[in-house]
């Protein structure tokens, strides 16, 4: 077996040179070989990510394809959202990565982030964005959509930085000595999770939670969105008296 | 208070009160009038100074006769000579500075303020203050309309009070100290128009040939000190006393001069013999005697290290007395005003080095060398300087020249010195003490020619002066005799002791071959040079006074006879140098008086013969007659006279010819070049100087400021280098936090 | 192996690579709303790393600290966007490369690479009505159709 080191360092590479090649260069196209590397890239990654072992075997093999599935519509709307020259491209392709992390959450079991993330993110704060664009975006294709500033070192610098935290992951997760051993006290101590967050009723739970526990907090986030909200009207109508 | 200590006090004191004084108030409240506390305080010195003498005489009378009642009952009485010892104060003192060989104990190292009153003391400073005083008193009308009078009237009490100090301290320390003050005064007066670029460069030629000496007397104090352990001349001893401070008995250390009177309680803690005195001055004399001497007992050093020592010492003296090699900047110094020509580089300062000489004589005798190295110099330089004397065009470089040749025949005497005879010592003394007057006579005398032809002092530009100023001319005449040694003038009796001197060792029994033949050519060089000084001397007088009148444009109004205030101190010189050497030699006081001063007394008290003896009014004790000395030296001196008048006198036609063929002999270029050491110097000595000062100029502004401007330098590159990371590129700041976040990531976490 | 470790793991790289790519959006688009569009899937990364936590701790901190990123999140779009539109209304361009005139003295302003132009499209012909009021012109052609021979 070839070492998950190697494995990563490929992955990154080859990411790396997908990645740039995807990116906005001023009209060139990288597609053709783009993307396949970035396929590669990430399948290497996912070739990376564990299999869900002890768990009784027709339940594993749904549990695992759903979340490779969900995984992969997310990285793969990243990636779009990241490369597309239109914009609105981009915001839609956004949303369809939020819809996949909430089906991550939801697999996590943290349903009312699930709703939340749709609702709020999806529905909210993308439509904003979604909305100014429309304000703001010109006829055609901008030059500053088609071309983008130092793909290269971009590129490079931010899938090493995945690299690096990937690796630095899989290296403290898959169980080596010690570490192995108070993870999985860890695991087993934190009691069945059928009892805490994977309960029946977790929103309520959830809910308990958060008006108990982080009730001040609630509070303060309340008063900076109307803070927010205020602060956003005000930034905006200031500047109308000089258009007129 | 002792008087002799109030007047050891006062003698420098009041030079230096003056200086104070006119240097505070000279230039707005005293100016025309700055003369005034110089020649009160001068005046009021050289009174002192005869009194200290007078003090000193009755001091010794009163000594011998204690000496011989305490031989009447048969104590035996230890000291050498007559000194009395003041300390004034402690200048520095180190504690546990040194140890002596064979003992464990520390001895702590002072340098006091200490003056001392001995017969070699008192005659300098009656001879120094008494000068000082004429020229002071000339130079009111000689300086009269100079813009810079009331500088000078504080520059020369300044001078005044450094001399007098160097002659009174009693330890190597306060004498470098006065000898290099002495120096910084003829610095300050020679460069004293200092616009005039010559003379500016005349103080410092003077000032660093003087160094050069400095540095080989600095060199010699330093053996002295390694090797003694002390620099005082005299002995002292280390007192222990209890005293009362504040209620508490306090046991207090101090070191006090040996003839200084201690407190009944006090306990003698230790002894320390001066380098000169007393305690070493007996042990010598008991080796001398052929006794033993004690374990540990103090003595002069000898052999190599004796020689270099004073090979050292006489290299200082070199530079201060003009001797060869260290003459060149005494010519030079004569850009400066007359009265300092005629006080400094004459009369005192350039003795500084032959009274140096004579207060370390026990040990130049102590070597083996020494002193015929120092014959030798002074012999040759006396030779040197009359040959170039010969051609000389200025007058005051004449004079220069032949002071320096006079010098040289006070240094020759010096160095006939031995523990046989001790005739030298008081030879060379003597003429310097007559050469004071006479020389500065002569200066004197070429500043009013100099003051009555407006500035020109080239002799072919002037001459028959003798009827437009008669006092000038018959008080030269006298100091021309003087100099040239015909009887019965000063310089006679003063050269003819110097003469004998050097006859005697040259049939001295007890010296090698060698020796003896040194000295017998030192003796012929002597006559020679008594020849050549009587030439040019009368050289110098005939084109100056007689001949054809004729007078330089520049004279102006001022070609007449000098006011009084510079002829009467000519007057009073030309008495003096008539008068004074036949004086105290035909009394043989000067010799008696300079016997008991310790530096000598050791010397003479060697001999068998009892202490009192007036040296050299007999004959010689080897042959050497006196008297034949005396008819042969007149004898060249008048044949020296003969030649100049033939040769100046009247027509002057043997002269062209005389010239023509000195000149074919390539003689008269080298005399009247100098023997260019001048540019030998230049070659030798001071074009490396320059190329290393100019290197070390180029290490400065390229090496040294280079790497300081790189201090300031450096920032700005840096700054430069960092500056574009400041380009406005939002996009930019947020890659750097990206990239410095992958290297913290990648070091904590991996 | 436990598989809550394994689901741990899987969870993590998903977030980290979620955080990257938004990274490398945020450094390399010029487009302002997009920039910030990276940003906020950066957070979004990092909310499925805290869910993750929150599943494996059977802790409800982590969702609760995730609530509030959405909170917080949709604050600073509000304001965020209300800051670009006053941005763009000066320049009339999303382009962030405008605003790049806080720089040091001396510095080269960025230079723009040569794009190609895009050949604009032409406006497609839609059909239009005429204005109403006015008898539309039609020629007899048109209209003799219906008039029978």
């Amino acid at each position: 077996m070839i070492d998950s080191q190697w494995i990563f360092t490929l992955a990154v590479l080859s990411g790396a040179v997908g990645m740039w090649l995807l990116l906005p260069r001023g009209g060139r196209g990288g597609w053709p070989l783009g993307v396949p590397l970035m396929a590669i890239a990430l399948g290497l990654g996912a070739s990376q990510l564990l299999r869900l072992e002890g768990m009784e075997s027709p339940q594993r093999w749904v549990a695992e394809g759903v979340f490779f599935m969900l995984a992969g519509v997310t990285v793969v709307s990243a990636v779009a959202t990241v490369t597309l020259r239109n914009p609105i491209y981009c915001a839609i392709w956004f949303g369809l990565s939020l819809l996949g992390t909430a089906g991550l959450f939801l697999f996590a079991g943290a349903q009312f982030l699930a709703v939340a993330t749709v609702v709020v993110y999806a529905g909210a704060i993308l439509v904003t964005f979604l909305f100014v664009l429309m304000l703001a975006h010109p006829r055609g294709r901008a030059v500053y959509d088609r071309s983008s500033w130092e793909a290269l070192v971009s590129a490079a610098t931010g899938v090493v930085m995945i690299g690096i935290l990937s690796m630095t992951v899989a290296d403290v997760l898959t169980l080596h000595g010690e570490q192995g051993g108070a993870l999985v006290t860890a695991a087993e101590a934190a009691g069945p999770r059928s009892d805490g967050v994977l309960a029946d009723a977790h929103v309520a739970h959830f809910g308990a939670e958060l008006f108990g526990r982080h009730l001040i907090a609630v509070e303060v986030a309340g008063t900076l969105l109307l803070v927010a909200l205020v602060g956003a009207a005000v930034i905006v109508a200031q500047t109308k008296p000089e258009q007129q | 208070m002792d008087t002799i200590k109030i007047l050891l006090i006062l003698i420098p004191a009041l030079p230096l009160a003056a200086t104070l004084l006119t240097a505070a108030l000279g230039e707005r409240v005293l100016r025309g009038r700055s003369h005034w506390p110089t020649v009160l305080a001068i005046g009021l010195s050289c009174l002192a100074s005869l009194a200290l003498v007078y003090q000193v005489h009755s001091g010794i009378d009163q000594a011998r006769r204690e000496t011989e009642l305490a031989e009447t009952h048969g104590e035996e009485t230890a000291s050498v000579g007559y000194e009395k010892v003041y300390s004034l104060w402690t200048w520095a003192a180190v504690e546990g500075a040194y140890q002596r060989p064979n003992e464990t104990a520390w001895y702590d190292f002072h340098v006091d303020v200490t003056l001392r009153a001995d017969p070699l003391t008192a005659i300098m400073l009656a001879m120094v203050t008494f000068v000082s005083l004429v020229v002071a008193i000339y130079s009111i009308g000689y300086m009269h309309d100079d813009p810079g009078y009331w500088r000078f009237f504080s520059y020369i009490p300044l001078f005044v009070f450094s001399m007098t100090m160097l002659v009174s301290v009693s330890n190597f320390v306060l004498l470098y100290v006065f000898w290099e003050a002495v120096g910084l005064c003829s610095y300050l007066l020679i460069g004293f128009w200092f616009q005039k670029p010559e003379a500016a460069a005349a103080g410092k030629k003077a000032f660093l040939v003087n160094r050069i000496g400095d540095f080989g007397f600095a060199l010699g104090l330093f053996l002295l000190w390694t090797n003694y352990g002390t620099l005082n001349f005299h002995d002292v001893k280390v007192v222990e006393e209890t005293v009362t401070v504040a209620g508490e008995e306090v046991t207090q250390t101090s070191v006090v001069p040996e003839s200084a009177a201690v407190a009944e309680d006090a306990w003698v803690v230790g002894q320390q013999p001066g380098v000169l005195g007393q305690t070493i001055l007996k042990s010598q004399r008991q080796l001398d005697r052929g006794e033993e001497l004690a374990e540990g007992a103090p003595r002069y050093a000898t052999g190599a290290l004796a020689t270099a020592i004073c090979l050292l010492l006489m290299l200082g003296a070199c530079g201060k007395s003009a001797q060869f090699p260290l003459h060149v900047w005494l010519p030079d110094a004569m850009e400066g005003p007359t009265p300092v020509s005629a006080l400094i580089h004459a009369a005192t300062m350039v003795t500084a080095g032959v009274y140096m000489v004579t207060r370390c004589l026990p040990l130049f005798v102590a070597s083996e060398y020494a002193p015929q190295v120092v014959a030798a110099i002074g012999g040759f330089t006396a030779l040197l300087a009359a040959l170039i004397a010969l051609t000389q065009t200025d007058l005051k470089r004449i004079l220069a020249y032949s002071t320096i040749s006079q010098l040289g025949y006070m240094f020759l005497g010096l160095g006939t010195v031995t523990l046989l005879s001790a005739a030298g010592a008081a030879a060379g003394m003597f003429h310097l003490f007559t050469h004071a007057f006479f020389k500065a006579l002569l200066f004197l005398g070429a500043g009013s020619v100099m003051h009555a032809m407006g500035g020109v002092i080239d002799v072919r530009r002037f001459g028959g002066l003798r009827r437009l100023m008669p006092v000038t001319h018959w008080t030269f005449l006298f100091g021309c005799l003087a100099l040239a040694g015909i009887f019965p003038f000063a310089g006679f009796w003063s050269k003819d002791l110097i003469l004998v001197a050097v006859g005697e060792q040259a049939h001295q029994q007890a010296f090698g071959e060698q020796t003896r033949l040194l000295y017998s050519l030192l003796y012929i060089a002597g006559l020679f040079t008594a020849f050549l000084t009587a030439f040019y001397t009368f050289r110098a007088y005939l084109l100056t006074f007689h001949g054809e009148e004729q007078i330089p444009p520049e004279a102006g109004h001022h070609a007449h006879e000098s006011p009084k205030s510079m002829t009467v101190p000519l007057v009073i010189l030309a008495i003096c140098s008539l008068g004074v050497g036949a004086f105290f030699e035909l009394t043989g006081s000067f010799e008696r008086f300079l016997e008991d001063a310790p530096s000598v007394a050791y010397l003479t008290a060697g001999a068998e013969e009892p202490v009192v003896e007036a040296a050299g009014t007999e004959t010689g004790e080897h042959g050497v007659s006196h008297l034949g000395v005396a008819i042969l030296s007149t004898v060249i001196a008048l044949s020296g006279v003969a030649l100049a008048l033939l040769l100046y006198l009247g027509k002057r036609q043997w002269l062209q010819r005389l010239t023509q063929a000195m000149d074919a002999a390539m003689l008269y270029r080298l005399s009247h070049g100098k023997f260019f050491f001048d540019e030998i110097y230049m070659v030798f000595v001071v074009w490396p100087l320059r190329v290393i000062a100019w290197l070390s100029y180029l290490v400065d502004r390229v090496l040294i400021d280079g790497l300081v401007n790189l201090c300031g330098i450096l920032p700005k590159w840096i700054g430069a280098a960092l500056r574009p990371l400041q380009n406005g590129m939002l996009q930019f700041y947020a890659l750097a936090m990206v990239l410095g976040l992958l290297v913290l990531i990648g070091t904590l976490l991996r | 192996m436990n598989p809550e470790i394994a689901l741990l793991h899987n969870y993590l790289i998903v977030g980290a690579v979620l955080f990257g790519l938004g990274a490398v959006g945020f450094l390399s688009r010029r487009n302002m709303i997009v920039m910030f569009l990276c940003a906020e899937m950066m957070l979004q990364g990092v909310s499925l790393s805290l869910v993750a936590f929150s599943r494996f701790h059977n802790d409800f901190g982590g969702q609760m600290l995730v609530v509030f990123i959405i909170a917080v999140a949709a604050c600073e779009a509000a304001i965020a966007l209300a800051l670009v539109l006053m941005l763009v209304r000066r320049v009339g361009k999303l382009d962030v490369a405008v605003w790049q005139s806080l720089r040091e003295d001396n510095q080269p302003e960025f230079e723009e690479e040569k794009v190609p132009e895009e050949p604009s499209e032409k406006p497609e012909a839609w059909p239009s009505l005429a204005r109403a009021g006015l008898t539309a012109e039609v020629s007899p052609e048109k209209t003799d159709y219906r008039r029978k021979p």
